[in-house]
């Protein structure tokens, strides 16, 4: 955790570069994070076609656009924050069709750093 | 729910307040107008010059719309009639009121007409267990309306509220002065808005719960009962409990945003108006033959909600379809777990078992390959996460001891699962459904696999694990010298030996030795289980069974219909008549909405089926059970591209018919004879399932 203000964009980068996640394979469409850093923000757009996912920063309508803090967003990313949580709290928001948002979720990580266990949970009892 | 309250709803919008139309709700008090598990409005009261109102009916309309008509109170038993209000009042991104005053009189009238509001904004949690608030409240007027607003961090909640009619509004309320002529009317149209606001520094839009106009609701309405089959029976009792069933079936339908308007069932009203894998999932069984697209509906956002990880807080792990989901603020803040929870051990096997048989009956094969992942993943959640104790069958413990749920099978309160001397087990608990539901589960994946996804070497590896299965359940599950199943199996693998309902899930599900069915099928009809109403969910003499007691005594119509369904799958066609008989007599008697449960009281000794005292009514799985038992009854079962009907009538049905069941062979009509006794028919409330030989051939 060393450079941690670049979480977001290594799951971004990580998620570009494997071009093709199996738990997207129904979604046919794009969603946009609007990732506010102070005055400026930052904006992902994920284009997902049956399974192929690319990953850019361009500024286009989505079918479903999120809009978080980038420190938030860092901490979803890096398990530490739930992000169903954050959406109902109301720090995360979303407009469109949030069944982007529902299968979107899905890749985000094991909540590692409170108390959650990332392996096989048969090995541990 | 309390005869004395009055319940509309929309998805998961409802209002219930008192026969005036009133709420005024302290924080236990299960009154107000709540959205997304919230309750927006804990105060709403009329007054004139200051005065209460008197009820003189309720006019429930439609489940999303009622009518109150009132006049002032004098003190006294007699009615001042020169005067009355009604209260029109219809559900809908909040509530619509309109409010008139009717002058009866000669004379014109002045009258202070005055709304008291205000709002506590509990989590549906809070209303429940009585926990006390953590954010700050306000209250102002703006533009000529009242906003009512709560703040915790970043979660933001507010009423707003509005009048057609000139108002002089405050803080608590709004106040009209009314002038009304000789046998005019005064009417004003007041509007309570449910509003989410996001956080300040996001820079997104409020969102107001959603509205649909009235007119899109009767017409919706109108399309589902017109889009059902028809029933036709000579037994009067069972047509009004159809109709009662499609009627509330279309109420507990909620629309979660990610469906674009398609419904599936939430579990039970108001309380429980939100997804529950397990509920969603057997009452889109139970409804199949009548309206299958709640099953579609049901597997596409179950599976878009299906775990990806392991997260002890919510009892996930990958793979595993969710118990129950809720957007209150006690889930946003974590202070439980369901945002959404998974802790439920039977949801995910029954996720492959509806979309097989959504399958057989619908012929959509586009949706068994569009949920191909969901379902591989679904069965490898059964051997690789549900395994807990190593030995080949399905168990569960919580992760999450603080707010997880304890007992994760459908009998999921506290004593539920006892040996027969009344001792608890300790987890992880195997109870023997569970594994049912798993054999059924591979059986067919197994046949989804080589029939649609074109895996025969999965098709092949699935089949050899439930015949395993089978045979080492039957082996270790029974109980020798008394012939029935053991309830589950306990960490050390000995018999949790109580004699239950859950022998007829076996049934159904198919896991049972064709040697033993007969020994569990005497058991189910046997005295000790069958109260004369219906199968009880322990038998009379374990050291739990209390007739009143929630899941070691009582009577659940939904647990019946399964058994029947069982009975009928193992050919025992008379004992599944012989349930439906006691279950639909029971029905009757409320009217046809069955509730939740009722006590296992001998049928003899109270001639009347208790209810049980629940919180929720209509309950979906209730409201499916005279779905599920009409299939029994009339022996429905898809076979290749046909409907198969093989009927057996309990007696005291002549006819019965269901016309245009849609399935895969387009639309079919379902007949079916029976005998009835001439007798018993003489009586106001005949009875079903009189002793055959006291019957008569009709025809």
């Amino acid at each position: 955790m060393g450079v941690v203000t670049d979480s977001t964009t290594e799951f971004f980068q990580e998620l570009g570069r494997r071009g093709r996640e199996a738990l997207l394979e129904k979604a046919n469409g794009s969603i946009r994070f609007d990732l506010a850093d102070g005055s400026r923000t930052e904006r992902w757009f994920v284009t997902l076609d049956r399974g192929d996912v690319s990953v850019s920063h361009k500024n286009a309508a989505a079918d479903c656009v999120v809009c978080a803090n980038r420190a938030l967003f860092d901490g979803i990313v890096r398990g530490e924050v739930n992000g169903m949580a954050s959406l109902l709290r109301g720090e995360m928001t979303s407009e469109g069709d949030p069944a982007f948002l529902v299968l979107f979720q899905r890749l985000l990580p094991a909540p590692a750093a409170r108390g959650g266990r990332t392996d096989d949970v048969r090995d541990q009892r | 729910m309390s005869n004395d309250l009055v319940t509309i709803l929309d998805g998961d919008t409802f209002v219930v307040s008192d026969r005036r139309g009133d709420i005024e709700a302290s924080l236990t008090d299960p009154t107000g107008l709540f959205s997304s598990d919230t309750r927006f409005l804990s105060k709403w009261v009329l007054t004139m010059d200051g005065q209460p109102l008197n009820p003189l009916s309720v006019d429930d309309l439609q489940y999303f719309e009622t009518r109150f008509f009132l006049v002032p109170g004098t003190g006294t038993v007699y009615v001042d009639a020169k005067l009355s209000v009604i209260r029109r009042r219809a559900v809908g991104g909040g509530f619509h009121e309109e409010l008139t005053i009717l002058n009866h009189d000669d004379e014109p009238i002045d009258l202070t007409t005055r709304v008291e509001a205000a709002s506590d904004f509990a989590d549906l949690f809070e209303v429940k267990d009585a926990l006390e608030k953590k954010g700050t409240y306000s209250s102002r007027v703006e533009d000529g309306k009242l906003l009512l607003g709560y703040e915790r961090q970043t979660f933001r909640r507010s009423t707003v509220i509005s009048a057609t009619a000139p108002a002089r509004i405050d803080e608590q309320g709004l106040t009209f002065d009314v002038h009304v002529e000789p046998h005019g009317a005064w009417t004003t149209e007041i509007d309570v808005s449910a509003t989410i606001l996001p956080a300040e520094n996001v820079g997104a839009r409020p969102v107001p719960a959603k509205k649909r106009r009235r007119e899109h609701m009767e017409e919706n309405l109108e399309r589902w009962l017109g889009d059902a089959p028809r029933v036709e029976c000579d037994w009067e009792p069972l047509r009004v409990t159809y109709r009662r069933s499609l009627v509330d079936l279309a109420a507990l339908r909620f629309s979660p945003p990610i469906t674009a308007g398609k419904s599936l069932p939430a579990a039970g009203l108001p309380w429980f108006m939100t997804m529950f894998g397990r509920d969603s999932i057997l009452t889109s069984l139970q409804a199949l033959p009548f309206t299958p697209e709640l099953a579609a509906t049901t597997l596409r956002v179950l599976g878009l909600w299906q775990g990806t990880r392991v997260d002890d807080f919510r009892d996930e792990d990958p793979g595993r379809i969710l118990h129950e989901l809720r957007s209150g603020e006690m889930a946003a803040f974590e202070e439980r777990p369901h945002s959404p929870y998974y802790g439920c051990a039977d949801a995910t096997a029954l996720y492959v078992v509806l979309l097989d048989e959504y399958e057989r009956w619908t012929g959509d094969k586009k949706l068994v390959r569009e949920l191909e992942y969901e379902v591989r993943a679904a069965l490898n959640w059964i051997d690789e996460y549900a395994d807990l104790m190593g030995n080949g069958y399905v168990s569960y413990q919580r992760r999450n001891e603080k707010t997880g749920l304890e007992n994760q099978c459908w009998k999921d309160s506290w004593d539920s699962i006892s040996y027969r001397d009344g001792r608890l087990p300790g987890f992880p608990r195997a109870t023997c459904e569970l594994q049912g539901y798993a054999y059924d589960a591979k059986v067919r994946g197994a046949r989804l696999a080589r029939e649609i996804w074109n895996d025969p070497a999965f098709a092949e590896e699935l089949e050899k694990q439930a015949a395993s299965l089978k045979r080492r359940f039957n082996r270790d599950f029974w109980v020798e010298e008394d012939e029935y199943f053991a309830l589950a199996l306990d960490a050390d693998g000995n018999q949790v030996d109580a004699l239950t309902s859950n022998n007829g899930h076996l049934l159904w599900s198919g896991i049972v030795d064709k040697s033993k069915a007969k020994a569990v099928v005497r058991h189910l009809m046997g005295p000790r289980l069958f109260s004369g109403w219906g199968v009880r969910t322990l038998a009379q003499g374990e050291g739990r069974f209390n007739p009143v007691g929630y899941h070691v005594g009582t009577v659940w119509p939904f647990d019946n219909s399964f058994i029947a369904w069982g009975l009928r799958r193992y050919g025992f066609k008379q004992e599944a008549a012989q349930i439906a008989a006691g279950i639909l007599n029971a029905a009757a008697f409320f009217d046809g909405r069955l509730p939740e449960a009722f006590g296992g009281y001998e049928r003899e000794a109270t001639k009347y089926p208790v209810q049980y005292p629940t919180a929720c009514s209509p309950q979906a799985w209730s409201t499916g059970a005279p779905l599920l038992l009409l299939r029994a009854m009339l022996g429905l079962e898809p076979v290749g591209d046909h409907l198969v009907v093989d009927p057996k009538l309990p007696s005291g049905i002549g006819m019965l018919a269901v016309l245009d069941v849609p399935g895969r062979w387009g639309r079919v009509d379902a007949f079916a004879r029976g005998t009835i006794d001439f007798n018993a028919r003489s009586g106001l409330h005949p009875e079903l399932g009189a002793p055959e030989q006291a019957s008569a051939r009709r025809r």
